[in-house]
C-alpha cells in the first residue's frame, strides 16, 4: 500500500528527495514512556528502555536506555565486541534469528513495543531497514534485486515495478551508473556499487527507518565517501541509524552519537554516552569516552 | 665484517670436499650452508680464503681462533649430499608410482568404455535399431521400447522423488532446527544409501507389485526407485541448500520477507543450479538401475508402455535380460551391446549435462565460475 503512495509521488513528477515524507509524519506526534530521554527539540523514532539481551548464557548488552530521533543520523560507536551490533539488530529483530537469544526491557518504535506478543515481525522489517556490512546483493539481475521487496508485497505490475525500481536506484545514487545495465547480474557491479545497490532494495520497500551495520568497512575510500554523501542526502526523509568503526566517519556523517563500552571480558556491552556528535567528540561528559575518542584505546 | 661480505662468492667453493662431484643439486648447496651454520661454522672465517685460496684448499688459519670446524666439515657436506641425492630419488619414486597409478585408473576407464563402444557403438546408433520394434523370437530387433520405458521410469520418478527430496532438505536445513530428529533423520538417510539396490527391489515387489497390487509396472518401479534414490537426492538438494550464503537469507529477512517467501525467493533460486545436478545425476542413477528394476518393472516387452500400470522393460533389466535369458533371440550379443552402448552415451551425455547447466545457471547469476 505504501508502495503505491511512493509511485504516485513520481507520477505527479516530484523530486525524489521529497517523496516520502509525508509516509513518516504522522509517527512524530505520538510520544510514549518516559520523557526524560528525549532530546529536546527532536522527536523520537524509538525509545529504548533498559534494554538487556543476552544470546543463550552470555550477556550481550544491559540497561540501555536512549531515544533515537526521528529523521537524523545516530551513529553507534564502540570497540569491537561491544555488541554494537547486536545492538542495531535489536531495533529491527533480526536478533530473533539468533537461537538462545533473549531480550528484556521496552524496544518502543513511534510508541508500539515492538518485541510484543502480537506484534508483526515481518511488517516491522519493512518498516526498518537493513544495510549489511558486506554488500549482498542477491545473485540476480541489478533490476531483480530492487524489484525483491515490492515483488515480495505482490506488485506484478511492470511500469509500477519500473517506477520502483528506477526511483529507489536515483535515490540511492547510483541510477546514472547502471540504468544500461539493469538486466545484467548485481554481481558484476564493483563493491561500493554494490552496497549502494542493497541501499536502493531496501529504499524500494519504503521503509521509514535504515539500519546500517558498518556499511563501508568492505569499501574503499571513494566508494565510502559516496556513502556517506547519500546518506547525508537520505535522512532527510529516514531515520538513520549507522554502527561504525570509524570514528571520523562518525563525526562526518551523524548528528547523535552513542558511545558503547564493554569492561571485560564476559562482561556485556553498555550505553556510556549518548548525544549529539559535536558535544560527543569535542567535550564528552565521561572520561572514558574521551579515552577512546583520542585514541588511546580501542 | 668485511671478511663476511667478501666472501659471498667463493664460499661454497671453499667449503665444499676436495673433488665433490657437480651434482648440480642447488638444494643439496643450500642445505649443506643450514648445516654449516647450524654446526656452528663461521661464514666469516670461510670467506677469509677469498683470492688467496684455491679450490678446495683450507681457509687460513687467524692466530688465536681454533679451526672447530675442519674435519667436521667433510661428513657434514658428505650427509647433506648423501640426503639430498636421497631426496631426489625419492622424489622421482614417488612421482613415477603416482604418475602410473593414476595411468592405471584412467586406462581401466578407457578399457571399460572402450570395449562397450567397440561392439556397440555401430548398432546403437543405427536409427533402425534404436526406434525399431523388438524381437521376441527372430534377429534384427530394435530397442525402442527400451528407450521409452527408461524415460518414462525416470520422469515418474523424478516427478515423486524430486519434491520429496527438495522438500525434506529445506525442511532440514531451514526450518527444523539442529537436534536429535535431523540428526535422526540424517543418520537414516545416509544407512539407507548403503543399501543395496536388491534390496530395495525385494521390498519393491512384495510391498508394491504384490502387496498394494500393482503388478509388474512402471508406477512399481517408480515408487521403489523414488525410496533408492531419496536418500541421495535429499542429501545433496540438502548440500545445495546448506551453501546458500547467510547473508541471502538475511537479505531477504531484513526486507520482511516471512520465512517460506525467504526460502521461496532467495534461498532456492540460488540452490537451484545445485539441486539441478542433483537431479540429473538422479537420472543416471534411474537409467542405469537394473536391480531394483528387475523385480519391480519387467525385463522384455514389445509395444511401447503408455500406462504407467504396464510392466515395461527399462535398458538396464533389458540388458541383463539378453545376456541371461535373452538366447531366444539369435542375436542377443548384438542387441545386447548396442544397448549398453547406448545407455553409456546416454549418461555420459547426462554427467556433461549436469555439469554445463550448473555452470550456466551460476555464470547467469553473475558468479565468476
Amino acid at each position: 500500500m505504501s508502495v503505491i503512495s511512493f509511485v504516485s509521488g513520481k507520477v505527479r513528477g516530484r523530486r525524489p528527495g521529497s517523496v516520502g515524507a509525508e509516509g513518516a509524519a504522522p509517527s512524530q506526534n505520538k510520544r510514549a514512556g518516559a520523557e526524560s530521554e528525549a532530546i529536546p527539540g527532536e522527536g523520537a523514532k524509538f525509545r529504548l528502555r533498559d534494554v538487556s539481551l543476552r544470546y543463550g548464557n552470555r550477556p550481550v548488552l544491559e540497561g540501555i536506555t536512549m531515544d533515537i530521533p526521528e529523521r537524523r543520523i545516530t551513529a553507534v560507536i564502540g570497540p569491537s565486541g561491544c555488541g554494537k551490533s547486536s545492538f542495531l539488530r535489536c531495533l529491527n529483530r533480526m536478533n530473533d534469528l539468533v537461537e538462545g537469544c533473549r531480550l528484556e526491557g521496552l524496544v518502543l518504535l513511534d510508541g508500539e513495543d515492538i518485541y510484543a506478543r502480537e506484534y508483526d515481525v515481518t511488517a516491522l522489517r519493512r518498516r526498518v531497514g537493513m544495510v549489511f556490512q558486506r554488500p549482498n546483493p542477491f545473485p540476480k539481475t541489478v533490476y531483480e534485486n530492487v524489484a525483491f521487496g515490492p515483488r515480495i508485497f505482490g506488485i506484478k505490475d511492470r511500469e509500477t515495478l519500473d517506477g520502483i525500481v528506477e526511483l529507489s536506484l536515483k535515490r540511492a545514487a547510483l541510477w546514472e551508473e547502471v540504468k544500461d545495465k539493469l538486466r545484467e547480474p548485481a554481481l558484476a557491479l564493483s563493491g561500493g556499487q554494490q552496497q549502494r545497490l542493497c541501499i536502493a532494495r531496501v529504499l524500494a520497500v519504503e521503509p521509514e527507518v535504515i539500519l546500517l551495520d558498518e556499511p563501508c568497512s568492505a569499501l574503499d575510500p571513494i566508494a565510502t565517501q559516496r556513502i556517506e554523501d547519500l546518506l547525508a542526502e537520505l535522512k532527510e526523509n529516514y531515520t538513520i541509524v549507522i554502527v561504525t568503526h570509524n570514528m571520523q566517519q562518525a563525526a562526518r556523517v551523524s548528528d547523535y552519537t552513542a558511545f558503547f563500552l564493554i569492561e571485560s571480558q564476559g562482561e556485556p556491552g553498555r550505553l556510556v554516552e549518548f548525544g549529539d556528535t559535536a558535544t560527543i567528540f569535542t567535550a564528552p561528559a565521561d572520561p572514558r569516552t574521551e579515552r577512546y575518542i583520542t585514541g588511546r584505546f580501542g | 665484517m668485511n671478511a663476511g661480505t667478501a666472501g659471498n662468492g667463493p664460499r661454497h667453493t671453499v667449503l665444499r670436499r676436495p673433488g665433490a662431484r657437480d651434482g648440480g643439486f642447488g638444494e643439496g648447496d643450500e642445505a649443506l650452508r643450514v648445516m654449516e651454520r647450524a654446526a656452528g661454522v663461521d661464514e666469516g672465517k670461510a670467506g677469509l680464503t677469498e683470492g688467496s685460496a684455491g679450490q678446495g684448499e683450507k681457509p687460513a688459519q687467524r692466530p688465536g681462533v681454533k679451526p672447530l670446524y675442519l674435519g667436521r666439515k667433510d661428513r657434514i657436506a658428505e650427509a647433506a649430499e648423501k640426503a639430498a641425492r636421497r631426496a631426489f630419488l625419492a622424489d622421482r619414486v614417488a612421482r613415477l608410482g603416482i604418475w602410473s597409478l593414476s595411468a592405471l585408473a584412467l586406462s581401466v576407464v578407457a578399457l571399460v568404455i572402450g570395449v562397450i563402444l567397440w561392439n556397440g557403438l555401430g548398432t546403437a546408433l543405427s536409427p533402425s535399431f534404436l526406434f525399431g520394434k523388438p524381437e521376441a523370437m527372430r534377429e534384427g530387433g530394435g530397442i525402442w521400447p527400451m528407450v521409452v520405458s527408461s524415460f518414462y521410469l525416470a520422469a515418474l520418478t523424478l516427478l515423486m522423488v524430486i519434491p520429496l527430496g527438495v522438500g525434506a532438505a529445506v525442511y532440514m536445513s531451514e526450518f527444523a532446527g539442529e537436534g536429535r530428529l535431523t540428526r535422526l533423520v540424517r543418520f537414516g538417510a545416509d544407512s539407507l544409501s548403503a543399501v543395496p539396490s536388491v534390496v530395495f527391489g525385494i521390498f519393491g515387489m512384495v510391498v508394491f507389485v504384490i502387496y498394494l497390487d500393482l503388478g509388474y509396472s512402471l508406477l512399481a518401479g517408480a515408487l521403489t526407485l523414488t525410496l533408492l534414490n531419496l536418500p541421495t537426492v535429499m542429501r545433496s538438494a540438502e548440500e545445495a541448500v546448506r551453501s546458500v550464503p547467510v547473508s541471502y537469507r538475511e537479505a531477504a529477512l531484513a526486507l520482511g520477507c516471512t520465512r517460506w517467501e525467504t526460502v521461496k525467493r532467495a534461498v532456492l533460486p540460488v540452490a537451484m543450479p545445485g539441486i539441478t545436478t542433483g537431479a540429473i545425476l538422479c537420472v543416471g542413477r534411474i537409467v542405469g538401475e537394473s536391480a531394483a528394476v528387475i523385480y519391480t518393472v519387467g525385463l522384455f516387452v514389445r509395444k511401447v508402455p503408455w500406462s504407467p500400470l504396464r510392466p515395461a522393460a527399462p535398458m538396464a533389466a533389458n540388458i541383463w535380460h539378453m545376456y541371461t535369458e535373452g538366447a531366444l533371440v539369435p542375436d542377443w550379443f548384438r542387441v545386447a551391446s548396442g544397448e549398453a552402448a547406448f545407455l553409456l552415451l546416454l549418461v555420459l551425455t547426462l554427467n556433461l549435462a549436469a555439469r554445463w547447466v550448473a555452470g550456466a545457471v551460476r555464470k547467469r547469476m553473475g558468479y565468476r565460475v
